[in-house]
């Protein structure tokens, strides 16, 4: 199988797989998108193993599931659903830390393969890194009050014993 | 590419109307006749190519070079001046 034979959207879905952008293909551009992935392919052949990661994840969902239904096909379905619903959720929800743990697997599955998630995952980032330098500054604040008040006393005492 | 040809500027400084393809800068006589055997006869063809890459100048250059035959520096000097046309005009 060439890219040549696959379809528009196939290359489409691909050039998305590998993280290239992309303009819509036609006759003028085709070539120019075949070429850049299968250079994208031969350096990056990682995306595929990660690809794997994210079946095994989907396996877990689906057996977790299926406490739930006791057919497999409507436990992948329903799977679909939650996963479709946590996606939803999760824009609204990306600022709260307390999630439930299924949710966070969820995410986590979400995360290793939808590239458009990617934002919402950033900005969860940066405001956990916003609450770890508050922290921080907090820690310092402390420190730095606490050297001033002994700094004060002593020279308190200097001035009380003069 | 911080000076920049008077080629460049008479392209850049109006809408390119029914510009032949051969007055984007970077693309001369020959360059313009391999474009224009391909269907690129006019100015506006390449940028409808230019626009088709999302104006990515890599892309753009890349595929000039492809097309044409037109080296690094050449392909680069269409781009930038697509990119200032668009830049103005579009």
């Amino acid at each position: 199988m060439s890219l040549s034979e696959k379809s528009v959207e196939e290359i489409s879905k691909l050039l998305d797989e590998y993280g290239i952008k992309h303009g819509p293909i036609v006759d003028s551009t085709r070539k120019l998108y075949e070429k850049k992935l299968e250079k994208a392919m031969e350096n990056a052949p990682v995306n595929t193993s990660s690809d794997k990661t994210y079946y095994r994840e989907e396996e877990e969902e689906v057996t977790y599931i299926t406490y739930h239904s006791p057919v497999r096909h409507e436990g992948y379905a329903d799977m679909l659903k939650r996963r479709g619903n946590a996606e939803s959720d999760e824009d609204d929800e990306s600022d709260q830390d307390t999630e439930p743990p299924i949710q966070m697997t969820n995410r986590a599955a979400n995360h290793s393969t939808v590239r458009s998630k990617e934002p919402v995952r950033k900005s969860g980032g940066s405001m956990w890194k916003a609450i770890r330098m508050l922290l921080l500054l907090a820690v310092l604040a402390a420190v730095v009050y606490y050297a001033y008040c002994h700094v004060i006393n002593n020279e308190e005492n200097y001035f009380g014993v003069q | 590419m911080s000076t920049t040809s008077q080629k460049h500027r008479d392209f850049v400084g109006e809408p390119m109307g029914d510009k032949a393809v051969t007055a984007l800068s970077g693309i001369g006589e020959i360059l313009g006749r391999k474009l224009e055997e391909q269907g690129f006869d006019k100015a506006y063809v390449v940028l409808g190519q230019f626009l088709l890459l999302k104006k990515d100048s890599e892309m753009f250059t890349e595929w000039l070079k492809d097309a044409s035959g037109a080296n690094s520096r050449q392909a680069a000097s269409c781009a930038q001046c697509l990119k200032e046309w668009c830049d103005a005009f579009l």
